[in-house]
């Protein structure tokens, strides 16, 4: 019982240490990008401190809906991370079907983040909600072919049967199918997280904003756990999808650490790259964009049963 | 080898999927020329071990007619002609985007009955050589610009050349370079045509008809 509280705690803690790191490098990337040196790789966490200790404004339009939000969205974030593995670190709370409840923790948050912008009465919050609702349905679609493919592939319907550290899938069995999946997920951590193809983070314009708008009118310490909990969103997203990239194990576990470390600073940077050269896609073409995820996580399917 | 033939033949139907999603004419013949590069390297990994001169003349020449020479005659004749840069397709990209997947699903389905002499490196080449096929056809049919229409036929050919790469101690060298040969003139042709068909559009009847409803 100890050791399961021991266990739940560090994992929670290496999530929360590691979750803004992860925003702090990809700022970095592209500030480089920019040719400025950048903040501070610490300044994520300079700024939730900075909102932690602030009071928040409420609307007087709002219910409270709006003011349970954002603990909502990161308690869940929380609960979905207990699921998700992370390097040696294995998911506390994995069992059989585990990827299902990680889509409806997914599902909550998002709900409750599409009804605390509605909740405000603005209509820039409400188009951004339409907006989430709409990529996120197709982000889901996208979501699910890609763990089918990956239950498929490692005999099991749990995650870290999937990506943990005991039986990570191999290359040289499922590589092509892999390919296709790695691909496609990235495209869904693009998508899920709103960084740049889909929506930019950077951007306040309220017509064409899609996740900052929704936060809008969050303020303070709500403010902070909203970006707490967008922040762990993609760190996990992220620690999928390394275990698919780099499977390999070495047996010693702070070598193992390190690779996996070494592999969430990679995709960090990845990000930071495809930001930094890419533009954002026309709204109406977002849509294509997360089909294309899906049809790729349906040709990894397709080819993951040719293979069996 | 086989995992890098695998991950070319993954590559080869990925760039065709990203060529039915694509926009901009640019973009395509962009992923065009990749896919044609990764296509020009399967001869190298089938036969990795025992590398005769023939492998070697058909990946230089396919790395150096559809990798480069193709492109540089396509881009060439969308800039001499001053093309409109955006595709519209017949249906829209979503739809074409699921149909392709139910190519693809649709050309492993065959395979799995399709038995052929001799034993691949890969069984992944033919379902791949098909999907690629298939999906080189469906942009040749669904795109309303003549430079897109080429660009299915020689994505088209690609997946012919996959497939016959699968049968390739079958078939003599010749005819690989026939093919190849083909395709160049092909393309070189089309080209004129697109040229020509363009300078027509200018003069074409819908512009006149504008004039004419003006005046009158």
């Amino acid at each position: 019982m100890l050791m399961m509280v021991f266990d739940v705690c560090s994992h929670g803690l290496l999530v929360l240490v590691l979750a803004p790191l992860f925003v702090g490098v990809i700022a970095r990337v592209k500030a480089r990008f920019a040719g400025r040196t950048g903040p501070s790789l610490l300044q994520p966490f300079f700024d939730l401190r900075r909102l932690f200790f602030k009071n928040s404004v409420y609307s007087r339009t709002t219910t409270w809906v709006f003011r349970a939000a954002p603990l909502v969205v990161f308690a869940a974030m929380l609960a979905l991370s207990l699921l998700v593995p992370l390097g040696i670190s294995r998911a506390p709370a994995a069992f059989t079907g585990d990827i299902l409840w990680l889509a409806a923790m997914l599902g909550l948050a998002r709900f409750f983040m599409i009804t605390a912008a509605l909740d405000t009465g603005f209509s820039m919050e409400g188009m951004g909600a339409s907006r989430e609702a709409f990529f996120a349905c197709l982000g889901e679609l996208a979501l699910f072919m890609n763990f089918i493919t990956l239950a498929l592939l490692a005999h099991g319907f749990s995650l870290s049967g999937m990506i943990g550290v005991d039986a990570p899938l191999s290359w040289e069995h499922a590589g092509p199918a892999l390919l296709l999946v790695a691909a496609s997920l990235f495209i869904v951590l693009l998508a899920e997280n709103c960084r740049i193809p889909v929506d930019d983070p950077d951007t306040h314009l309220e017509l064409t904003m899609i996740h900052e708008v929704m936060i809008l009118e969050h303020s303070g310490i709500d403010l902070a756990y909203m970006l707490y909990g967008a922040a762990v969103k993609l760190l996990l997203f992220a620690a999928i999808l390394v275990p698919l990239v780099i499977p390999f194990r070495t047996g010693y576990p702070p070598v193992d650490m390190g690779i996996f470390l070494g592999g969430v600073t990679g995709m960090a940077v990845l990000v930071g790259v495809v930001e930094s050269v890419m533009a954002r896609l026309r709204l109406n073409r977002v849509r294509n964009f997360l089909l294309i995820a899906f049809v790729l996580a349906f040709f990894a399917f397709i080819v993951g049963l040719w293979r069996m | 080898m086989t995992a890098w033939i695998d991950a070319s033949c993954i590559l080869i139907v990925f760039f065709a999927l990203a060529m039915l999603a694509t926009h901009r004419l640019i973009g395509v013949i962009q992923l065009f020329a990749a896919q044609a590069f990764v296509l020009g390297f399967v001869p190298f990994f089938l036969h990795a071990h025992d590398l005769s001169g023939r492998d070697i003349t058909l990946a230089l020449g396919t790395l150096v007619l559809k990798a480069g020479l193709v492109p540089y005659i396509l881009f060439w004749a969308i800039r001499r002609v001053s093309m409109r840069s955006e595709i519209k397709p017949i249906i829209g990209v979503g739809a074409s985007l699921i149909f392709g997947a139910l190519l693809i699903a649709g050309a492993f389905w065959v395979s799995l009955s399709l038995k052929l002499p001799g034993k691949p490196l890969s069984d992944l080449i033919l379902p791949c050589s098909l999907a690629t096929v298939l999906l080189g056809f469906m942009i040749m049919v669904t795109r309303t610009l003549a430079v897109a229409q080429v660009l299915g036929y020689l994505m088209m050919e690609n997946g012919i050349f996959l497939f016959g790469l699968s049968l390739f101690d079958a078939m003599p060298v010749i005819m690989e370079m026939g093919i190849l040969l083909d395709i160049f003139v092909a393309v070189f042709i089309m080209a004129i045509v697109v040229n020509h068909i363009n300078e027509a559009f200018e003069r074409s009847p819908g512009s006149n008809r504008g004039k004419m409803g003006e005046s009158g």
